[in-house]
């Protein structure tokens, strides 16, 4: 085939980024999906969204990660956004306390708008800068750990950490989406008319999983 | 016949006519008046020499026309069942190939018959019109369709009708199948590398796409006028009297609509757009307007300055702005030589125009984006004091769009929804059923007008053009319809959703023309008329704030978030 068609995906994950503005959360987003750093890149306006496909044990996941703007005063257009993501990367500076004190804002705010059971990550960026550093890798972990989130610190301009973010939170994701699918796989089999070649699960343990949240 | 503005060649499908009425005075031409379902009524359309009976004839061809039982000239169309297949049958053709080729749109404009006809304003369409008659000819070689050449035997009939009459009926006999291919291969050709395959799309080629009710080509070789190059310093003079007032303002704004103005130009006739300098002002007035407002700038600018580090430490709101600004600042085109390198000196200015402003206006602060919006001014202007009082007078028009509550984005977006509804009825209904009718997509076209869009130069043209507010003061909301109706083809034969929909608006950046898109902007702005202007809730930025302080109601919040 000449082409291979875009579509070509198992699954296809929304993701958001969510931070104080000036964080590097554009950067972010073009360091995973085009490998690419700008250092006076604009300020994002309203909300812009790029995709990158990658293999997840063995799984085609496409990743659709969404860009918002990060001053408070556009809340209420960016919030509207969150809808129908399952994942979250919470990024700030580790050279800008203020943007690590506002963690707690972000929460808040995905709390309020977002999916209870959104997968949620926090990055540190711009860890290149470390003699500028006002937030310690420890604070960053405490928090982490305080607020149940998984932790790393990033760097967009050296390519830090970056993939690794996003496998980690695409991976989580894909865990609860299969163990979805395959309760829901199962529903199925024992909801179908029977003498059509599906076995019936008696035992069907469908109804004890964990449902997720997720839906692609 | 009150305005003129209300004419225009607009195709409706027949399910949007509720009734045709006709008129036979005793003395004048006969005429006949379209009314659609909505209630909404066309200007007659006249009837020179005669011909009504043999258009309704024609139209009966196509769709169920009884008289009505209380009114003699009266003829509803019937709100039929299986328009497809009456339409078929009632055409009699061998085998309707042009029909099959829109399969899922039974009543398409290939059948609508409403025209209306100016007096005055159909000349363009007449007789200056070699190159729409050079464009059907082409369209038809291109497809050879038996459809067509029974429709214009039918056409002949029309002989005694207008020749305007006949122009437009041919028009939407022949140009529906053909029109969504033209979108296609329009898009494809400008947007090659815009990947907008998002979902599985074996079959994008096969969705029809509704005819464009308005179709830009030919609506703005009807309406739009050439565009200009832009004013020069000589035929500025020429606006000017001896002491340096500007003699003709209405001409003046008129002028820079169609061609704006050479940069050279730029500083003086900006600070009038924008009504830092009134258009009276005598050369003298001018210079001392200049010298008092510096004195004043520089006041505004010491209380930020002059703000120790001590004070500063126990000041969070004044850090977080002058943060925020400085963040914003560094990456404000950047790629500009004017603001390219290291301690760039016009840096500073930015910075120091936005903190000053945003102790002018406290309450509203800095917000993200007015750093764009006073990029080119500090540009043009060239002088810190100049640069902050023609933002002020910006923000003054613009302000709203960066409140706390976004009323002033609500009711541009609320507004662009109208206007698609009254200038693209399909498109609205293709919103409408992805459910993108909040205009989420134009949010950065409208907060930013275009910046982000354009090249920086044309950013400058296409602002002091928006600034005349020659034609409406919202041509601003007119340049987005023109932008979705040029890609409407694409969108809708792609099918795209709210997020594929997005990426492809943000993509088109760098990708538009935009004195093209001016001149569609004119020819919709002036088709939408009166009509248009009822779109728009009063005091829609730019329209200065009302009084009263009302922008919108709760009713209209709704309806767009």
């Amino acid at each position: 085939m000449a082409h291979r068609v875009d579509h070509e995906y198992d699954y296809l994950f929304k993701i958001v980024l969510i931070g104080d503005s000036g964080v590097g959360k554009s950067n972010i987003l073009s360091r995973f999906t085009r490998n690419e750093f700008c250092l006076e890149s604009k300020s994002t306006i309203g909300v812009e969204f790029a995709t990158r496909t990658v293999q997840v044990e063995g799984k085609t996941v496409k990743a659709q990660i969404w860009d918002t703007a990060g001053q408070e005063r556009y809340r209420a257009i960016t919030s509207a956004y969150y809808r129908g993501a399952v994942g979250a990367l919470l990024v700030y500076d580790i050279t800008k306390r203020q943007t690590f004190d506002n963690v707690q804002r972000w929460l808040r705010e995905l709390r309020d708008h977002a999916d209870s059971n959104i997968v949620l990550m926090m990055a540190g960026n711009k860890s290149d800068l470390n003699h500028l550093r006002s937030v310690s890798e420890e604070d960053g972990h405490a928090v982490a750990e305080k607020e149940g989130l998984s932790f790393l610190e990033t760097s967009a301009l050296e390519a830090t950490n970056i993939e690794k973010a996003f496998q980690t939170i695409l991976n989580e994701i894909y865990h609860i989406v299969s163990k979805k699918a395959l309760a829901a796989q199962e529903a199925a089999a024992s909801a179908s008319i029977p003498g059509q070649g599906t076995t019936i699960n008696v035992g069907d343990e469908s109804g004890n999983t964990k449902t997720a949240c997720c839906s692609t | 016949m009150q305005d003129k503005n209300l004419y225009t060649i607009r195709a409706v499908p027949f399910t949007d006519v509720r009734s045709i009425r006709r008129h036979t005075p005793a003395f004048g031409w006969q005429y006949i008046i379209v009314v659609l379902s909505s209630g909404l009524a066309f200007p007659p359309l006249y009837f020179y020499n005669g011909g009504v009976r043999e258009f309704l004839a024609t139209v009966k061809q196509h769709v169920v026309l009884l008289r009505s039982a209380e009114h003699a000239n009266v003829f509803p169309v019937n709100d039929f069942q299986n328009p497809l297949q009456r339409t078929l049958s009632s055409l009699e053709l061998p085998r309707a190939v042009s029909l099959s080729i829109v399969p899922s749109m039974p009543v398409s404009g290939g059948e609508s018959a409403s025209q209306e006809n100016g007096e005055r304003t159909d000349v363009d369409v007449l007789d200056g019109s070699p190159s729409i008659r050079q464009f059907y000819r082409r369209e038809r070689q291109k497809v050879h369709d038996p459809a067509r050449d029974i429709s214009m035997q039918v056409l002949e009939k029309f002989s005694l009708v207008t020749k305007f009459a006949r122009e437009a009926t041919s028009q939407l006999f022949w140009e529906t199948p053909t029109n969504a291919f033209s979108h296609f291969e329009r898009g494809s050709s400008n947007l090659s590398a815009i990947d907008s395959s998002q979902k599985p799309r074996d079959d994008v080629l096969e969705l029809p796409v509704p005819p464009d009710p308005l179709e830009l080509d030919k609506l703005s070789l009807a309406w739009g006028k050439p565009r200009q190059p832009p004013l020069g310093l000589e035929e500025w003079a020429t606006f000017l009297d001896s002491e340096g007032r500007v003699v003709d303002s209405k001409a003046l704004r008129k002028r820079i609509f169609y061609g704006g103005v050479e940069h050279k130009l730029r500083k003086e006739v900006w600070e009038i757009l924008l009504g830092y300098q009134s258009y009276e002002s005598t050369y003298a007035e001018k210079e001392y307007q200049r010298s008092n407002k510096k004195t004043e700038y520089e006041i505004i600018k010491n209380q930020w300055q002059s703000i120790s580090p001590e004070q500063e430490k126990r000041f969070t709101k004044f850090r977080e702005r002058k943060d925020l600004i400085e963040k914003d600042v560094v990456r404000t085109d950047r790629s500009i030589s004017f603001y390219g390198g290291d301690g760039n000196a016009n840096l500073s200015f930015l910075h120091n125009v936005l903190l000053t402003y945003s102790f002018y206006n406290f309450d509203l602060g800095y917000c993200q984006g007015m750093s764009d919006l006073l990029s080119p001014i500090l540009f043009v202007m060239e002088d810190e004091s100049e640069s902050f009082w023609c933002f002020v007078a910006l923000m003054e028009r613009l302000g709203p769009n960066f409140n706390r509550d976004q009323n002033g984005m609500h009711s541009q977006l609320f507004a662009l929804s109208k206007l698609v509804e009254l200038l693209d009825a399909p498109l609205h209904n293709y919103f409408k059923q992805k459910d993108c009718l909040n205009y989420f997509i134009c949010f950065r076209w409208i907060l930013l007008q275009f910046k982000r869009e354009l090249e920086y130069d044309q950013t400058m043209r296409l602002w002091e053009v928006l600034w005349t507010h020659h034609l409406s003061e919202h041509l601003h909301l007119y340049v987005c319809i023109a932008l979705l109706k040029r890609y409407r083809g694409k969108i809708i034969g792609e099918q795209m959703e709210f997020d594929t929909l997005l990426k492809f608006i943000n993509e088109l950046s760098g990708h538009i023309d935009i004195d093209v898109t001016l001149r569609d902007a004119e020819a919709l702005c002036l088709c939408a008329g009166e009509n248009g202007s009822a779109c728009i809730p009063p005091g829609t930025p730019p329209s200065l704030p009302r009084e009263d302080g009302f922008l919108f109601n709760s009713e209209l919040d709704d309806t767009v978030l």
